[in-house]
């Protein structure tokens, strides 16, 4: 079975088209990590899984069908019951409803009218709050039938019939919701800053908003690649994030991002972007992130072993989660940049010590990644990087670190400078004679641009040819 | 050879104790070239071969003058209505009596006497340039007219017409080495206009005074080249780097096309700026294994305009430091094949091919501090034996501070990983030399600065300025004109190298 989802067709068209498609199984039992999410996440992440996982494909996409049945996303539903097609043909899930489909359509489309007739009614009353009532449902609608970009646009007309601190900050929270969805960062990130800065009102609502800036924060600049500011932002997200009441009508522990989630996504932010020392007193000593940490003992156990310098049952522990982290729909594009950073800065952490390390040793420290066939050849890549400065001897098999001479390099560096400054200047100077006496390239007026450059060349040209032509080594 | 003649021609004694005054000396010398470039051409020809040879009375030393004028008469009068280099007198041919003369006067002419007979001085060197060339040995007037232009300048610094015939001549035959002597040497002057009162007036800026500075007696009115032109200089520099590259000497080659990039211009490039430009690229390949930064005070317009024909060449610089995918580079030379031709820059691209290499084992020693040469030749793909053979051939010549090794897994290259240790090491001693040395070459460029600044000073737009700066100061009510000399007075320099001399 499992071979047969690997090989339909669906799996080789991800995997021509350079997706990720993961074989092993998981260590997470579908059905309960599942049960952990709600809202759009919920389905995306379903959909995530099936597209990637062939182990769990047929399961999730069953899964996935009939909680969009459920739903208003048609779209998504014709969508998912396509892949399934191609993944297992002849399932019955797979042929997909169109009747329903229809029907579904046919009421969205009334929904929507209505909803639309609704608001211009409203703003013919011209109450504000109504109009504003009116955006938000539409928005609502919108959001619920898949349709982000209207969703976007309606939230966004809320603006103007903003009457209270309250509202305003609902509606950006909103925005930051569907850019989410949408995967837009960079929106995400300016609605944050918009909410941080409309935060005029009282401590309480304060409390309740800064965990869901720093997370959702982190969460944008984990996926734009910033691990170092995401881990910032992660591990400053303040526990009563678990326990959060429904923030402009969203539970955002369960529609966006569970605990869980923000301790796996601010320990390895932090594993790929921090040294040792920063490890132990910015996460490990953070009593807030310890609440986190403590739903997952494995990342902590991971920091507790880098810090500790155990770097190969750190990467140990990491490699047996890859799976599970490739599952995941955030965390899947930017994985293997963290896990690599976190493998690089194990390597050069445990190289500083030493002057000379076999290169067997450091194979057997480093169990090697399928993107490199001999350790040799990953530390070339690091090496010529710059990421690490160390050199190889493939005849000893040996990684040295390289002798420092500062005063050679002090002594050198100042001669090449003397020469380049004194080049600049003779450049300078032969400039400035040249416009002393009145020399000057100047368009020939006959001649159009083409003129200018072909204008000497004809002369010039055939002598140069001649002169090459006759050197040594032509 | 009449008595009378040779009365005017010793009229001049550059050493009398009444010339003692530089300004006397001036006038005195002014007079004398007046007299002697009137004499005609018939009376030096009298008694000519008999020890009454105007040759044999004068001293090409302490007459330099009469003898200059006196060689140019003679050449005249030997070439006169021939145009062919059968027509050419034995005389006047390289080996030939009259020949013979020239060089030896090129060699020991008094430089202070040939400043005020530059015209006579360039004269003589387009014949002696003329003749060579008519009668096909162009290569056997490099060397007088080196020498002249030596004698004249020791350090050759101004620009002069001479200097692009000279160059011209020695691409021509391709005597690259015989032009380094030239070529070494930084222009740091353009001959210009210079005021009348500073040239006959005051003793200390005569061209006849004790000048530094070249730039001081070889000018516009001075004769010693005709009207100077952006295109003659350009010239200059473009045949120089080509010089330069014929010796694969390509760092210099690119310092010397950059002359030819920052021309001043009105937002357009010639054809020259172009070819340099395309030179350029291929050269900074060479010289520092990719294409760095052009220098900033290029114009951009026209570097825009330079590289929007050159993409080729800019796509050959970026496939070059590509150490990670060698074929891609030869697949560009190959693909732009013909347009090397036409541009003739096909060998310095077959050099682009070669040099990869070299760049590719110097990457290598940034990594490794040992590699088994087969190692490397699977990688480039070729035998093991013609890649040591080539390594050997590298390191003797000096390009990889490395060395070979025969051991059980076949030849293995070491490099050195300190600096100071293996074939190219350098000593502290070494380095310190190249830095004094190095000091010792800007002491002179600023000095050359200096003298550019006083020439500035004397053109009429500075006078202007500072005419309009003193009213606008006097009207401000400041007394103190501001002190715009570049020296800030003194040995203020910080002598760094102090316990070396």
């Amino acid at each position: 079975m499992a071979s047969n989802v690997e090989h339909s067709p669906f799996f080789q068209q991800q995997k021509a088209k350079g997706a990720i498609v993961v074989k092993d199984p998981p260590k997470f039992d579908l059905e309960s990590y599942i049960s952990n999410y709600d809202g759009f996440t919920r389905l995306e992440r379903l959909h995530h899984i099936g597209s990637s996982s062939t182990y769990l494909a047929v399961d999730t996409y069953h899964m996935a069908i009939s909680e969009a049945k459920r739903g208003k996303k048609t779209k998504l539903y014709t969508t998912l019951a396509e892949e399934l097609a191609q993944i297992a043909p002849g399932d019955p899930a797979s042929l997909t409803d169109t009747a329903w489909v229809e029907k579904k359509n046919r009421d969205l489309k009334i929904e929507h009218d209505k909803l639309d007739h609704e608001l211009r009614t409203y703003k013919n009353n011209l109450i504000k709050e109504s109009i504003r009532m009116g955006n938000e449902d539409l928005g609502h609608f919108c959001f619920a039938s898949g349709n982000y970009g209207d969703a976007y646009k309606a939230y966004q007309r809320m603006r103007e019939h903003c009457t209270s601190n309250k509202h305003i900050s609902d509606m950006t929270l909103r925005l930051v919701y569907v850019s989410i969805a949408q995967k837009q960062w960079l929106a995400v990130q300016s609605h944050l800053v918009k909410v941080d800065s409309s935060q005029q009102q009282k401590p309480e609502d304060k409390a309740k908003l800064d965990p869901i800036v720093s997370s959702c924060h982190g969460l944008a600049q984990m996926s734009a690649g910033n691990f170092r500011e995401a881990a910032t932002y992660f591990i400053s997200t303040h526990p009563s994030y678990m326990q959060l009441e429904v923030v402009a009508g969203i539970a955002w522990q369960r529609e966006v991002l569970t605990a869980n989630d923000v301790a796996v996504y601010g320990g390895l932010c932090a594993l790929a972007s921090m040294d040792r020392s920063e490890l132990q007193n910015q996460v490990l000593a953070n009593t807030d992130f310890r609440n986190f940490l403590e739903l997952e003992p494995h990342i902590r156990r991971a920091i507790t072993l880098f810090c500790n310098s155990k770097y190969s049952a750190c990467l140990e522990i990491l490699e047996g989660y890859r799976t599970d982290y490739l599952l995941d729909v955030y965390l899947s594009r930017v994985l293997s940049a963290i896990y690599n950073k976190i493998r690089t800065k194990s390597i050069v952490q445990y190289f500083i010590p030493f002057s000379c390390v076999t290169l067997d040793e450091m194979a057997k420290k480093f169990q090697l990644t399928p993107e490199y066939g001999t350790i040799e050849d990953e530390l070339e890549d690091m090496i010529n990087s710059g990421v690490l400065d160390a050199r190889i001897d493939l005849v000893d098999r040996l990684l040295i670190s390289p002798p420092t001479n500062p005063r050679y390099e002090v002594l050198t560096e100042a001669l090449t400078m003397a020469e380049e400054y004194d080049h600049t200047l003779r450049l300078r100077l032969t400039r400035l004679n040249m416009q002393h006496t009145g020399l000057e390239v100047r368009p020939e007026k006959s001649g159009g641009k083409e003129g200018i450059l072909s204008g000497g060349e004809g002369g010039l040209g055939a002598s140069l040819r001649g002169f090459s032509s006759r050197m040594g080594f032509s | 050879m009449s008595a009378e003649l040779l009365n005017v021609l010793f009229a001049f004694q550059p050493d009398a104790p009444a010339l003692k005054q530089k300004v006397q000396y001036d006038k005195a010398a002014r007079q004398f070239v007046q007299q002697v470039s009137n004499i005609a051409p018939q009376h030096f020809s009298k008694g000519a071969d008999t020890p009454q040879d105007v040759f044999e009375l004068l001293d090409p030393t302490t007459n330099s003058i009469a003898y200059i004028y006196a060689l140019l008469a003679r050449i005249g009068t030997a070439t006169d209505g021939f145009k062919l280099s059968k027509g050419i007198s034995d005389q006047v041919r390289p080996g030939g009596s009259l020949w013979n003369r020239m060089v030896i006067f090129v060699d020991s002419f008094d430089p202070i006497q040939i400043r005020y007979a530059g015209n006579a001085w360039r004269r003589l060197l387009d014949e002696v340039d003329k003749i060579a060339r008519l009668t096909g040995m162009a290569a056997l007037a490099i060397s007088p007219i080196r020498s002249a232009l030596l004698r004249l300048d020791p350090a050759s610094g101004t620009f002069t017409l001479t200097h692009l015939h000279f160059i011209r001549l020695c691409m021509e035959t391709r005597s690259y080495v015989a032009a380094l002597p030239i070529l070494d040497n930084y222009i740091h002057t353009i001959p210009g206009q210079l005021p009348q009162i500073v040239l006959t007036e005051l003793e200390y800026s005569v061209p006849g005074a004790d000048h530094t500075n070249s730039g001081e007696y070889i000018h516009h009115k001075s004769g010693h080249s005709d009207k100077v032109n952006i295109l003659d200089v350009q010239e200059y520099y473009l045949l120089g780097a080509m010089a330069y590259i014929g010796l694969r000497q390509f760092k210099k080659a690119k310092e010397f096309l950059e002359h030819v990039l920052i021309s001043p211009t009105s937002n357009v490039a010639n054809g020259y700026m172009l070819e340099a430009y395309k030179k350029w690229v291929l050269c900074s390949c060479l010289a520092l294994g990719g294409v760095k930064s052009i220098p900033r005070t290029v114009n951009g317009p026209a570097l825009k305009q330079m590289r929007a024909v050159s993409k080729a060449y800019d796509a050959l610089g970026q496939a070059f430091v590509q150490l990670g995918n060698l074929p891609k580079l030869r697949a560009q030379i190959n693909a732009g094949k013909d347009l090397w031709l036409e541009d003739g820059n096909t060998g310095l691209v077959n050099e682009l091919r070669d040099q990869q290499y070299r760049f590719y084992v110097s990457r290598l020693s940034r990594t490794f501090s040992a590699i088994p040469v087969s190692n490397i030749a699977s990688n480039l793909g070729g035998s093991a034996e013609e890649l040591t053979a080539y390594l050997e051939k590298e390191i003797k010549d000096g390009h990889q501070n490395a060395v070979l090794e025969q051991t059980d897994q076949g030849v293995v290259l070491r490099f050195f990983l300190n600096p100071t240790e293996g074939p190219l090491a350098k000593s502290e001693k070494q380095q310190q030399q190249a830095l004094f040395e190095q000091t010792q070459r800007t002491n002179t460029l600023a000095d050359e600065v200096k003298s550019a600044d006083y020439r500035l000073s004397l053109t009429r737009e500075y006078m202007e300025h500072l005419r309009r700066a003193s009213k606008k100061m006097s009207a401000a009510g400041v007394t103190e004109a501001m002190d715009t000399t570049w020296d800030d007075g003194g040995e203020a320099e910080e002598d760094i190298m102090g316990d070396m001399h």
